[in-house]
Parts: C-alpha cells; sequence; structure tokens
C-alpha cells in the first residue's frame, strides 16, 4: 500500500492506492494520526487506487473517523472502486463515513453543511 | 482439488460459507483456490445453505465432487410438496391445532430423506477439518453451534427455513434456519480463537416483483436478514483482532432459488473473487507464521 499527502486547505488529501489490510493497516493509521496530531482534522480519504479492504483497514479508518470527528473535522471517503464498496455496505461503514464520487465532491463538502 | 486438512506448520484460514441457497457453492470455488495454493483449512463453519458446503468440504470432497453434490441436493424436489396439516394449522389453528415444534408450509420429508440419504450416519466430529454448523434457538434466538452429532440433522436443523419447513430439535433444543442468528457467522471461528478468516458470504436478494403474500414474506426476510448480516459482521470485523477477508461474489447473472444450471458459473466466481486476494493472504500467512516462529523460538 501506497499513502501519498498532500494540502488542499482548509482540507487534506489522503490518497491510498493497494489494499488496506492487516499489513498496511497500521501504516494507514500512522498517517491518520500524523495529521491528526499536526491539527490537520478535515480529511478525504482518495480510494480510487484501493483495490482491498479487509476487518484490519476497516479498523483503522473507523479509528481516524472516531478521532477526527472528536477534534471536529471529519473523514470523508472519495471514488470507492465497486468491490471495496462492497465491503464497507457490508460491514456497515456506508452508513456512518461520508463517501463521495469523486476526490473534489467530497473536498468540497467540507465548505457546506453537508 | 480438495481442502487440505492443516497440519502443523502449514499455511491454513478458518473458512466461514454463510447462507446464500445455491449462491454457497461460490465456496468450491474458493475452496479450490485456496487447495492450488497449498493453503490449508483449520476450521469450517457453515450457516443455512453454506453448512452444506461446510459439510462436504469438512468431508474431504473436492471440488468435482462438491458439484455434483449440489446437483443431488439442491433440487426442487426439496419445496415441492405441500404440507397441507401446516396450512390447515395456520388458518384454523383452534380447529386443527397449532405445534410450533411442528409447523411449516412445506413438507420436509423429501429434503430430510435426500440429507439422509447422501450424508448417513456421518458425524460432525468425525470430519477431516473441524466443522462447525449453526442453527438458530427457537427459544431465545440465540446462536447454536452444532459441533457433534448427526451431520444429516445438523444441516436439516441449519436449513429449517421460517414458515417453509418445521423447526427440528437436537439436544432438546428446538432449532430453527441459522441465518435468523448471523446469516454469516464469523463469530464462531473467532470464539475458536482464528487468526485468519476467510469469510464468504451473500446478500439475500429482494424482490422484483411483489404479487402474492409468499413474496411479500421474503422481502421482509430479506430485509431483515440483510441488516443483521451488515449489523454482526461490523460488530466482529471492529471488535476483534482476527482478520476477517470477505469474499463477496458479484454476480453479474441473476441466480434464482434453483439455479443448479449455474452451479459452474457460481464456482468460477468464487474461485475468482479468492484469487483476486491470494497475493495478500501468501503474504499474511506468511507474516502469522513468520509471528509465530518468533512467539515459539522465545519460549
Amino acid at each position: 500500500m501506497n499513502i501519498s499527502i498532500s494540502q488542499q486547505d482548509p482540507v487534506t488529501l489522503v490518497a491510498i492506492s493497494g489494499s488496506v489490510d492487516s499489513l498496511s493497516a497500521e501504516k494507514l493509521t500512522e498517517a491518520f494520526t500524523g495529521e491528526l496530531n499536526a491539527g490537520r482534522v478535515k480529511l478525504v480519504a482518495d480510494f480510487s487506487a484501493v483495490s482491498y479492504t479487509s476487518s484490519a483497514g476497516l479498523r483503522s479508518l473507523l479509528g481516524a473517523v472516531k478521532d477526527s470527528r472528536r477534534l471536529g473535522g471529519d473523514l470523508r471517503i472519495a471514488a470507492v472502486q465497486p468491490d471495496v464498496l462492497r465491503v464497507l455496505s457490508l460491514s456497515g461503514f456506508t452508513s456512518i463515513i461520508k463517501i463521495y464520487d469523486d476526490v473534489a465532491a467530497a473536498a468540497a463538502s467540507f465548505g457546506t453543511a453537508a | 482439488m480438495n481442502a487440505t486438512a492443516h497440519m502443523p506448520g502449514q499455511p491454513a484460514v478458518s473458512l466461514v460459507i454463510g447462507s446464500g441457497s445455491v449462491k454457497c457453492a461460490a465456496a468450491i470455488g474458493v475452496v479450490k483456490a485456496l487447495a492450488e495454493e497449498g493453503i490449508a483449512i483449520e476450521r469450517v463453519v457453515g450457516c443455512s445453505a453454506g453448512a452444506i458446503f461446510a459439510a462436504v468440504v469438512a468431508l474431504g470432497y473436492d471440488a468435482k465432487q462438491c458439484m455434483e453434490v449440489t446437483s443431488r441436493l439442491w433440487t426442487k424436489e426439496l419445496t415441492a410438496k405441500r404440507n397441507t396439516m401446516g396450512m390447515l394449522s395456520a388458518l384454523a389453528p383452534r380447529l386443527f391445532g397449532f405445534r410450533a415444534d411442528s409447523f411449516g408450509l412445506r413438507d420436509d420429508r423429501p429434503k430430510d430423506r435426500l440429507l439422509h440419504q447422501f450424508f448417513g450416519d456421518r458425524r460432525i466430529e468425525d470430519t477431516q477439518i473441524p466443522l462447525h454448523i449453526t442453527a438458530t434457538d427457537f427459544a431465545d434466538g440465540e446462536l447454536v453451534d452444532l459441533h457433534h452429532g448427526s451431520i444429516a440433522d445438523a444441516i436439516r436443523a441449519s436449513v429449517a427455513l421460517p414458515f417453509a419447513f418445521a423447526p427440528v430439535r437436537i439436544d432438546g433444543k428446538l432449532l430453527v434456519d441459522g441465518y435468523l442468528a448471523d446469516p454469516l457467522p464469523v463469530s464462531v471461528a473467532i470464539k475458536h480463537g482464528a487468526r485468519v478468516i476467510i469469510a464468504v458470504g451473500f446478500e439475500s436478494p429482494y424482490q422484483e416483483r411483489i404479487g402474492s403474500a409468499g413474496r411479500f414474506a421474503f422481502q421482509l426476510s430479506a430485509i431483515m436478514s440483510n441488516n443483521l448480516l451488515k449489523s454482526r459482521f461490523s460488530f466482529h470485523s471492529i471488535a476483534h483482532h482476527s482478520e476477517v477477508i470477505a469474499i463477496i461474489p458479484e454476480f453479474s447473472q441473476r441466480i434464482r432459488l434453483f439455479d443448479t444450471e449455474k452451479v459452474p458459473y457460481i464456482v468460477e466466481e468464487g474461485e475468482k473473487c479468492t484469487r483476486a486476494q491470494m497475493p495478500y493472504l501468501r503474504e499474511l500467512l506468511a507474516a502469522e507464521q513468520a509471528a509465530a516462529g518468533t512467539v515459539s523460538g522465545r519460549q
């Protein structure tokens, strides 16, 4: 899994590629935690290149959602691929995490009441 | 190629096959892909129709045999005969009497006969791979993990679809279809210490057209079971440290209840989904083995 972080004020874009799973979840958690500790709490995860997420990946995402909301921000997900969306739906994540068609829509959502 | 029972030192996973009628045949493809990679199955759990496939996998049948079993067991004969007494007792309970332990609108004798013909006296505790079949306790809704006793009887209980088939009494408990407690019971594998779980699950299909009370009931059942599936799966994914790898085949063809002619296609989809996870699975199991080696080296 590769992670690339960029700023699109006021949003932090976390572009992830590969599989979000037991072997990579810790790296993802560290990336999210680093941003949150630096006060960057409005996060958009670009999932366009994520091929799979397992339970460990779900736990990492949930942790980041909870922490960002506690700090007044949020983690929103963009461009989820169908296979990953099925796992997010099966695990009920689609009912607690805001998901957008693309990064632009996810980033724009922070400027609205969405 | 048949499923390999777990030998010490060999990479292994626990396999959970959820409810999903004939779609559960996708598990055959999952097992085929795992066997071809030399990945053993340390435990198999099956719920509802998934229990049939779990049993044949645990008995060591290969993919071809499993497909033959599907064609033999999964036929329209299962639900073809009405249970007239069940119908009458539902419509006029005072006149005909109503007994929860025998109520079902379909005659379940053909199903029971088929299961007993096929599995005979085989017992859960005698399978090559440890087998668990889940059912639901009719008295309190609790999940019941059947890990000993007659395979045929355990499957009868696990597939005792409410309203269609009568509950089954095992060890003093009245049992109904396992999907009512948990359509994808990964909790059973977690409880037995599974580290890596392959969970083959299916959402119940929603009705395209609802023109009868039966279809109305199927729609309600699908809504409830899908919501239950999601809530249970999310809880177990998040609350435990087992790695749950969900295999959720996406079927472009519509699969109806008795579409056994589509079994090869269903198997293929299951195999395809599993192969897509194989690079990760290999790496994960290697890491698990390395970690286990480090721990045992320290002891």
